[in-house]
């Protein structure tokens, strides 16, 4: 015996409830009577012997028992006498976002699942992978799981993913197929000849030709209260169009604006609003209503502000405010995001020489990939420092005389005497404080970029001692370690995903699904690309339907069930 | 379940851990006394044997009452000659006169734990072997009480009335068991039975030897209002009160119109055998009170004094 659907088996189950009730029914409510003999019924049958009499009294619970059995039996899909399925399919599903896209009524995603229900039965699969496509690939159902459990699964699935590469995805399903010569399925909507196909890849496009208005990018700018929004609309159709970009801050209708576009042709709308809350860009709707909705966060802080601490000479300290002068956002001041001060003193920027001085002639030797010492160019320059230790990894040097360095706290030592040198007159000054501005900027807790475009790597920064957390927009909480700057993979689903440290929101993030190639639709339509068939897996193709008989004998102990009782009341 | 044994073919299971408990009830001693007041015994018109009494007598004896006249035999008491008659006749001529008894009466009662299912019940019963004491000690008569149930017990004269009000109806044997371990009985008394009858015993012997040698017998059987009656219901866990077998029913319309069938089929029988064996019977509910059944029910057994 075999079950296509073993789950079905957790019906007998309900045999506990049933055996309870009958032996609570048999609990009666304690009587004494004088004559227990005036009560018996003199049973014709009970004269045959015992163990009828005793079969009697518990035909009920027997034929209920039946009946559950019966039905489990059913549900579980049992089959006695026939080789049960034992084919493995394994089905790669397209998990870009075009699978969203509705038409007449049904997205490409639900075509899929029904196109992979009808493999299923087709091939008489008992166990299927299911591997959706992506920047990353990843395993939807399986490796081998039981039919109903990975369509169930598939039955939550949500493409998300920005247009991508779909062969690490077939390299991942023929890992985890049965054997080198099974033919993988490949469910998708794009156009036919977008993917070279491995010869043993069946495809099949479940796409449908329609026409799509989405947004193509999107910017936005926060300078004083006033958020300028840069889209760009993009017409996917076949006709010039014009259609109404609304952006809406939350207070109602902020801005609507007509945009004309012809056909293939995109137009970019610039509005200012002013508003420091999230603005939401939207365009009519249409096969694919994720690309013409948008939510932009107001854009991080680009202010910086830079104390000098006391101690600093006076020419370094003027040499200092001179330079952060000619930085875009800096503004002196605390609280600080960057402080300059002498050495010794707990600044994040300590400028000065100790010991005995020496004056040296650019270009030095530089640590070119740290990107402080970006575009900063000491040829010619007089650079003094002193012979005293200097902490940290070195940046710059000279001979052996550090010249800059940076320790693992992130404090930058400059060994620099600006009253013998000419370094803080040279074109590499003000450039070494920009990108020191720079550095303090990214260094704060947080995502730099609060909007990314799907299939972006995302960039944030966690501090170590507290426990970070990104929440996706399903709620979904994926952890992150506190150290520092990270580069994450891009992120999917889009939406608003939460950047938490010990539970608390820190920051937010828009993920927005821009993507042209998933948004033209118009090359969408169906196709199928055959692959060699293995006889071995089409002999284990079965069509046979359920075993009502299941049913009949359920619903037989049934009726015997319910005549025996009501005779028995009668 | 846990205790009891496996079914018998008719689907009562065995209590193994014993019988139920029962619900025994004192009996109203003022009631007996009100309902016997002004009443007697009714002894029947057929000869009957006890001590020297005020009661004629089936034999000869020598009370002042005349019951015949014959012949002088040889032997005969010469002071029995009238002599008034053998001067009118010129023969030998005796008085024949009854003797007077004091008349042998006894109460048999059933004390076997079915008597006890209520209170109700086991109070009536013993109110009524009380109360027919009275009745015989007002009517000169010499009751005796037999206890049937565990042991037996037999008394007579003033430790009758203690006995009857500490006697308990809890004997675990049926009646026809427990009415064999009794001391016999004795003959050409008036025998008055006081039982629910409700043994599953055969009533044809079981009567013939309740009756058997009396003068006169009368049954009176004494059912509960819930053995008349039983309430219905969606079920009831039926144990009997005096063997502990189990026997579980849904007591639907359709149950309790066929135990009160049996119960029908069953007293009819006993009917018939009380017939037979030329008892009188008397069946009564004790629901009623004891002063209510000796105006209705029991009126035969009393007269005026």
């Amino acid at each position: 015996m075999s079950f296509g659907a073993p789950l079905g088996l957790l019906a007998l189950l309900a045999l506990a409830p049933v055996v309870a009730a009958y032996f609570l029914r048999r609990k009666q409510p304690p009587r004494v009577v004088s004559a227990l003999f005036l009560w018996r019924s003199p049973d014709p049958r009970a004269e045959a012997g015992p163990k009828l009499e005793r079969f009697s009294r518990e035909a009920s619970l027997a034929l209920e028992a039946l009946a559950i059995a019966a039905a489990a039996l059913f549900l579980a899909d049992a089959r006695c006498g026939e080789v049960a399925p034992t084919a493995h399919l394994v089905v790669v599903l397209d998990g870009s976002l075009s699978m969203r896209a509705t038409v007449d009524g049904a997205s490409a995603a639900d075509r899929a699942r029904d196109e992979v229900a009808r493999l299923v039965r087709a091939e008489g699969a008992a166990a299927l992978t299911l591997v959706e496509s992506g920047l990353k690939p990843r395993v939807l159902a399986g490796p081998q799981l039981q039919v109903a459990r990975a369509l169930a699964a598939l039955e939550g699935w949500v493409p998300s993913q920005p247009a991508h590469d779909v062969a690490p995805a077939f390299t991942l399903a023929r890992e985890l197929a049965t054997g080198r010569e099974q033919p993988l399925f490949f469910l998708t909507d794009g156009p036919p000849g977008a993917v070279a196909l491995p010869p043993s890849v069946q495809g099949r496009s479940v796409g449908r030709r329609a026409p799509n208005v989405a947004f193509l990018s999107a910017l936005r700018r926060d300078v004083a209260g006033v958020a300028t929004v840069t889209v760009r609309v993009g017409n996917f159709t076949d006709e010039a169009r014009t259609v109404q970009v609304r952006l809406d801050d939350g207070r109602g209708v902020a801005h609507e604006t007509p945009v004309t576009m012809g056909p293939g042709a995109s137009a970019a709308l610039r509005v200012g609003l002013r508003t420091s809350a999230e603005v939401r860009a939207t365009l009519p709707g249409d096969a694919l209503p994720d690309d013409g909705d948008l939510v932009l966060p107001p854009a991080p802080d680009e202010g910086l502000a830079v104390e000098v601490l006391e101690g600093l000479d006076v020419a370094a300290r003027a040499a200092v405010t001179r330079a952060l002068s000619a930085v875009d956002g800096v503004t002196l001041g605390a609280p600080a995001g960057l402080a300059v001060g002498p050495p010794g003193s707990a600044a994040t920027v300590r400028l000065g020489a100790v010991g005995e001085l020496a004056s040296f002639v650019g270009p030095f030797f530089a640590k070119k990939t740290n990107p402080l010492l970006d575009d900063v160019q000491l040829g010619g320059v007089v650079w003094t420092a002193g012979a005293g230790p200097v902490p940290g990894e070195p940046l710059l040097s000279a001979g052996t005389v550090v010249l800059a360095s940076e320790g693992d706290d992130g404090v930058v030592h400059l060994n620099l005497d600006l009253t013998r040198s000419n370094v803080q007159r040279s074109v590499a000054w003000p450039v070494l404080w920009g990108n020191l501005a720079r550095r303090a900027r990214t260094a704060r807790q947080g995502f730099p970029r609060r909007l990314v475009s799907l299939g972006e790597d995302v960039a944030v920064v966690t501090a170590p001692g507290r426990s970070w957390s990104l929440e996706g927009p399903s709620g979904e909480a994926r952890p992150l370690l506190g150290v520092g700057a990270l580069s994450l993979p891009a992120l999917t689903p889009p939406g608003a995903w939460r950047l938490l440290a010990d539970g608390v929101e820190v920051d937010r993030l828009a993920v927005v699904p821009l993507d042209a190639a998933e948004s033209d639709l118009r090359t969408r339509g169906p196709w199928a690309v055959e692959a060699p068939r293995v006889t071995a897996l089409a002999s284990l193709a079965s069509s046979r339907p359920r075993a009502f008989g299941f049913v009949v004998v359920a619903l037989a102990a049934l009726l015997v069930d319910f005549w025996l009782t009501a005779r028995r009341r009668a | 379940m846990t205790g009891e044994g496996p079914p018998d073919v008719t689907g009562v299971r065995r209590a193994d851990g014993g019988a139920p408990p029962t619900r025994d009830g004192p009996p109203d001693v003022a009631a007996v006394e009100r309902a016997a007041a002004g009443r007697a015994l009714r002894f029947p018109r057929v000869p009957h044997r006890g001590r020297l009494g005020a009661v004629r007598a089936a034999s000869v004896g020598s009370s002042m009452e005349l019951h015949d006249f014959r012949a002088y035999h040889p032997g005969d008491d010469l002071r029995h000659v009238d002599w008034n008659a053998v001067a009118r006749t010129g023969e030998l001529v005796v008085r024949v006169r009854q003797d007077e008894v004091s008349p042998r009466v006894e109460v048999v009662l059933d004390a076997s734990a079915s008597m006890a299912v209520s209170a109700e019940k086991a109070a009536r019963a013993k109110e009524l072997a009380l109360w027919v004491c009275e009745l015989s000690r007002n009517a000169g008569g010499e009751a005796t009480l037999l206890l049937a149930g565990g042991e037996g017990l037999r008394v007579t004269g003033p430790g009758m009335r203690p006995a009857l009000l500490a006697a308990k109806a809890d004997g675990r044997a049926p009646f026809d068991v427990a009415l064999a371990r009794l001391p016999p009985l004795r003959p050409c008394g008036v025998r008055v039975v006081v039982s629910d009858f409700l043994v599953e015993a055969p009533p044809g012997p079981l009567a013939e030897r309740l009756a058997r040698d009396a003068a006169s017998a009368v049954f009176v059987q004494v059912l509960d209002a819930d053995d008349v009656d039983p309430p219905g219901g969606a079920g009831a866990r039926l144990t009997d009160a005096e063997t502990g077998e189990v026997l579980e029913r849904l007591l639907d319309a359709g149950a309790l119109a066929a135990y009160r069938e049996r119960l029908a089929a069953h007293v009819a029988a006993w009917q018939g055998a009380a017939r037979r064996v030329s008892a009188r019977w008397l069946p009564l509910v004790a629901s009623a009170t004891l002063d209510e059944l000796a105006r209705r029910e029991l009126s035969w057994l009393a007269e005026g004094t």
